[in-house]
């Protein structure tokens, strides 16, 4: 991409105005469930539940069937794995969320030796592959994020107390076990709509690395959501514009701007 | 007149693990009554506290709130919890006062709706009570711990709860503020009738401000203060016969009447 008409024509193309707005309504979701994860010190979640995902994406291919449903059925019972080993006393969170990450990374390996090795179709599922989303990925994308950012927008003050103090939401009648199980099938939905935006190895980025830096900047609770939304808008559409007029991997610059963010907003903490 | 009691507790017991923390508990909290909870480090006053508010489960007895099992109990917009080391939290929680003073308004409002006009009024209300309005836009994060534990009693009082719980509601606090503290829960007994719960440390509180003193060491006591009770006499029950009680009368507010 030499100059900059070029670069615009780009916008024409369908598979183009796809991946800006798949990219940013599947960023938006990250964004908006990132700050509460982060906050309940959840971050490595969403690492654990892309992982266990492979293992949902390799069944699907291995089957014939559409990959991101088999990821989708993996991933939420994954979650509800997670919270069934955390609430019964087998074993912490984070222990959980390492184990499955590790046996959903294990079955996609075998599933994937039986079926004769790594295909395309898997390296774009593994790495991202944003500009290849088709419009069953797009439908899929819309229904399932603007669920997710909808729940969130409804339910809002509710999730707040309940990240800041469970007791507090029991005693405000709030059904807390139902509120936590919908909230993790949404991070599991979530994880999965935005696997083919920057790759199941690098989803928990677009998870935790907006979130983060929006808290940097001492906002109201209201504030750092609307900002960590903005701040995974720009970083998929700079990273898509970027690795087009560097011909280098969308997913990897998608990653570096929400990077540069963060260590704008630590800087400007630091200095403040 | 009979005062129909808000809370009935009979015959609870709480284990946690294989140990029984409460056991046998059993008292009457009658509306508009200032009662403190006062027992040794581990006697089971936050564990009796949690239980009668369903937070944590019972293993025998009952609990009746407002004359409803606890287990069926859905009125939660009339009780408010100011639970201990509420102040504790994650400091980099995104939360203003004012976002946080709000959150005592969900227990009235309908689940997925926004707060309404009044409910933000009786936010504003709730920290004009407190005298935090000037901190309404301040991360929580970055308040003193006086300022904090006001927060949190604002959060409380915000719901207009007919029954306000404090558990250690002072600890880390310095005594001129403990003083201001105090003196506004027994306004608040005083002018809004709102029955307070409260579990100190401070024996000399409890027995100064409060009109009866439950007294926690797995099992309870139960105590009226007025001009004839003998502290020493109903601590020595819960603490043991080495316990001495120096009671400093010039520091008393409130059921004594010499304010």
């Amino acid at each position: 991409m030499s100059d900059f008409s070029s670069l615009a024509s780009l916008f024409s193309y369908q598979f183009f105005q796809f991946a800006i707005l798949g990219g940013i309504l599947a960023g938006s979701a990250c964004a908006m469930t990132g700050v509460f994860i982060v906050l309940k010190k959840q971050s490595m979640l969403g690492d654990g539940l892309a992982h266990a995902s492979f293992g949902g994406i390799a069944l699907g291919l291995f089957l014939g069937l559409f990959p991101l449903l088999t990821a989708l059925l993996v991933s939420i019972l994954t979650v509800l794995a997670i919270s069934y080993m955390r609430r019964q006393g087998i074993a912490p969170s984070d222990a959980s969320i390492a184990v499955f990450l590790a046996l959903g990374f294990a079955t996609g390996l075998v599933l994937i030796s039986l079926s004769g090795g790594f295909s395309v179709d898997l390296f774009s599922y593994l790495f991202g592959s944003i500009l290849t989303i088709n419009t069953t990925d797009l439908m899929m994308i819309v229904l399932l994020g603007l669920s997710i950012i909808l729940f969130v927008l409804v339910f809002y003050k509710e999730i707040v107390v309940l990240c800041f103090d469970e007791n507090f939401a029991k005693l405000s009648g709030i059904p807390v076990t139902a509120f936590n199980l919908v909230f993790d099938v949404l991070v599991a939905i979530t994880i999965v709509i935005s696997i083919k935006i920057v790759g199941v190895i690098l989803v928990s980025a677009l998870i935790v690395i907006p979130a983060l830096s929006a808290l940097q900047l001492d906002l109201s609770f209201r504030r750092t959501m609307i900002v960590s939304v903005a701040i995974a808008a720009v970083s998929v559409f700079t990273g898509i514009i970027t690795s087009a007029v560097f011909g280098v991997a969308t997913s990897g610059m998608i990653v570096f701007t929400a990077g540069a963010i963060f260590v704008i907003a630590a800087v400007y903490k630091k200095l403040e | 007149m009979k005062v129909e009691p808000v809370i009935e507790v009979e015959n609870l017991e709480v284990k946690r693990g294989a140990s029984t923390v409460v056991s046998e508990a059993s008292f009457k909290i009658a509306s508009g009554e200032y009662v403190g909870i006062v027992g040794p480090n581990g006697g089971g006053k936050t564990t009796l506290v949690e239980a009668v508010l369903g937070l944590l489960p019972k293993t025998k007895g009952t609990v009746k709130i407002f004359g409803r099992p606890i287990e069926d109990f859905d009125q939660w917009e009339r009780i408010a919890y100011v639970p201990q080391h509420a102040t504790n939290f994650d400091e980099l929680f995104p939360l203003t006062v004012r976002e946080l003073v709000a959150q005592g308004r969900i227990g009235r409002a309908k689940m997925g709706r926004k707060l309404r006009r009044e409910d933000w009024e009786k936010v504003t209300e709730a920290m004009e009570f407190l005298e935090i309005s000037h901190l309404a836009g301040k991360r929580i994060g970055k308040l003193s711990g006086g300022q904090k534990q006001r927060a949190f009693i604002a959060r409380a009082i915000a719901r207009e709860p007919e029954i306000l719980v404090l558990d250690e509601p002072v600890a880390g606090v310095d005594p001129s503020v403990q003083e201001k503290f105090y003196k506004l829960l027994s306004d608040l007994n005083l002018k809004k009738g709102t029955t307070i719960i409260s579990v100190s440390h401070d024996l000399s509180v409890v027995f100064c401000r409060m009109s009866r003193v439950i007294c926690v060491n797995q099992r309870t006591y139960s105590c009226e203060v007025n001009e004839g009770t003998d502290p020493e006499k109903v601590l020595r029950q819960v603490y043991g016969e080495h316990f001495h009680f120096v009671f400093h009368r010039h520091e008393c507010r409130g059921v004594f009447g010499n304010e």
